[in-house]
This record gives structure tokens, sequence and C-alpha cells, in this order.
């Protein structure tokens, strides 16, 4: 009797182990096998038929009906240029040029993968709406607080935010090799009390 | 001792083996959520054009302010399946999603300027006469996602009223 209950014990606890085990990783993109460039990555078999399980898996349950890559490339940011995470109390400055698609966006998304809940209606910037300066560069405040910023991307009640980076019907040149492709820099300008 | 080694072996095996099987069915599980999410409204083999993405949109994970979504879930068990898209003036795609997630099928308006016509059938099965594009899905069931670039309240007007005559519906013999 002894026996069986200890048995079943382990069995349960191999269940619980393997279940919270596989969840962790499926819900952690940052897990995903990459390529990186300044804290940007992402992966070439996103919405492949040629995904490994761990992709598939982390790219259904963060980026559920992704496109493959030879029709958008996508790129995700959770860091600031020193490894930190992005988070609602710190006010970050993105700069870019033109990006090698023909249509582009950066979308900011609360810690669940859904648009953060503030009603500003500033989720995201495209390549189409974007305020430039004369050579063509732009730059973007990521603020919960907009300011006098021509370009803005609301973050607040969006706690530990990351950003998606579009781009769809890349250049050849960058579907090929996206080492090319010029990432936007993204700077942590400061942050607010207990928000360091 | 030996006998919690015993255990500890046991529950080990039993936690790779509960591993490996999540990691491997999440796709389907998270798939046959959309599905029920997306058909709650229109049902199954008609298209759903959700009103303009915003915070309140919760049926998939990381939609796109700037897009125009619309998504039919389709099912072959009753034959082909036939869909159409119009024609856009910009960025747009119609791709479909196996119910293992996997991305099996894209077009875009580039490739199709007329826009979309298409038929679904079952990997394998004969493709209807006649028919110009065939897709072959690998399982039954799956989702038609289709994208227009309109990141305006004004374009995505436009596109909300351009796919108002979409088809995605059951082949008709």
């Amino acid at each position: 009797m002894r026996s069986a209950f200890a048995v079943f014990a382990a069995v349960l606890v191999g269940i619980a182990a393997g279940f919270g085990s596989a969840w962790l990783v499926l819900d952690n993109g940052q897990l995903l096998s990459r390529t990186e460039y300044d804290y940007w990555f992402g992966n070439e078999k996103a919405g492949s038929t040629a995904a490994d399980p761990y992709t598939r898996g982390i790219i259904a349950k963060i980026g559920l009906l992704a496109l493959n890559r030879s029709e958008t490339i996508y790129f995700h940011r959770y860091k600031d240029q020193d490894g930190r995470q992005l988070r609602e109390g710190c006010v970050y400055e993105m700069s870019g040029g033109n990006l090698p698609a023909r249509w582009w966006s950066i979308t900011a998304y609360a810690g669940d993968d859904f648009l953060p809940v503030n009603g500003d209606g500033a989720y995201s910037v495209d390549a189409t709406q974007l305020q430039r300066d004369a050579d063509g560069r732009w730059r973007v405040r990521i603020a919960a607080e907009r300011g006098d910023a021509a370009n803005w991307i609301s973050t607040r009640h969006a706690g530990s935010f990351n950003l998606a980076l579009r781009m769809y019907n890349p250049d050849a040149g960058a579907r090929d090799d996206v080492s090319t492709i010029p990432y936007p820099s993204i700077t942590r300008l400061n942050c607010s009390e207990g928000h360091a | 001792m030996k006998r919690l080694i015993k255990y500890a072996v046991l529950a080990f095996v039993v936690a790779v083996v509960t591993h490996l099987a999540t990691v491997l069915a999440a796709p389907y599980v998270l798939m046959d959520v959309a599905m029920a999410r997306v058909s709650k409204a229109d049902g199954i083999n008609h298209w759903t054009h959700p009103p303009r993405t915003t915070e309140t949109s919760r049926k998939v994970v990381r939609p796109s302010p700037d897009l125009a979504y619309s998504a039919c879930v389709y099912d072959l068990d009753g034959g082909p399946v036939h869909v159409t898209a119009s024609a856009w003036d910009d960025y747009m795609s119609v791709s479909v999603f196996a119910h293992n997630s996997d991305n099996i099928f894209v077009i875009n308006d580039r490739q199709a300027p007329q826009g979309v016509d298409m038929i679904i059938v079952r990997k394998g099965e004969p493709h209807p006469p006649g028919a110009a594009l065939v897709v072959e899905s690998p399982s039954r069931r799956g989702i038609v996602l289709q994208r227009r670039v309109a990141p305006t309240q004004e374009r995505w007007e436009a596109a909300n009223a351009a796919r108002r005559h979409d088809i995605c519906e059951q082949l008709k013999s």
C-alpha cells in the first residue's frame, strides 16, 4: 500500500515537473532558438513547416499564425541597449532609418502578449505614418506619456513589455541575410522611482 | 535508499515524457483554442471580419493594430473549401495554417493583383476541375487568414468595405 502510494506520488511529481517545465519554455519567447542582433531576435523557421517542435510550440504560444520568412520577417525585443528588461516605468528612445521591406511596423505588447490596455491608441509605429527627419531618419518615444514627441508608442499599463518588428515582403538581401538589416536602436533615457 | 532512487527515476521518466508530449501537443491545443474563438460568431467555413484591432482584441496573441484581419476556420470534412479575397491597393495576403500551426501557404497582392481565388483540399484528394489555385492541407481543419495593411481608421474602413463580399465556404458541386 505504501509502495503504491509512493509510485502514485512519483508519477504526479513527474507530470507536474514535465508540464510545468514545458509551459515555462513555451511561454518564454526569449528562449526561441534564434538569430540575434543588438537584442533584436528572430527565428528563420517561424511559421515554417520545417520548424522543430520547440520553435513551433513557442511560436504557437507567443505568435500564433505567423507567416513564414519568405513573406514576412519578424523580430522581437525585450531589452534595452544594456540588456535590461523593457519596463513601463522607463522612457526609451528608438531610432532608425528605412527598413528593407515593402511595409514594416513596430508594436509594443504587454507581458501577456496582447496590446497594453491603456486607452491611448498608440500601440505602434509603421512605415507609412512615421514623422521623419529631412534625411529620412526617425525617432520614437517609447514611454507612458507622450511629452512633445512626434512619434510615440505608449507603454502605460504595459508593465514589463516587449516590441515586435514586422517586415512584410522583405527585400531579397534582408531575406537572404538578416544580419544586413539596419535594426532600430533603443536607448533607455531615464526611469521613474522604483524602476531603476 | 535503493527504493528512493527507483521512485526518483520513475518521476524523471514521467517528467520527460510529459514535457515532450506537452511541447508536441501545444500547437494543436492552441490552434483548437484559436479556431473555437474565431468560429464562435460566424461558424466554420465562413469569413469572420473582426473590428479594428485594439487592446480589446484578444482572440489571437500579438495582433497588429496596423492590419485589417479576416479569419476563416476551414473544415474539409464535407469536401473542398472555396476562398476568395478581393484586391487591395496596398500589401494584402491570404495565408493558410494547418492544425499544427504551420503556415502551409501564403499568397500576396503582388502575386494576385486581381485578388485571390483558391480552393483548399485535403492532401492527396483530387483537385476540383478548372480550379486555378489549389492548396493541399495536411489536416482536416485549420485557419485561413487575410491581412490588409490599414494603419489608419480611414484605411481600415476602406479595407472593411473591400472584404465585404469575400467568400470562404464549402465548394458547391
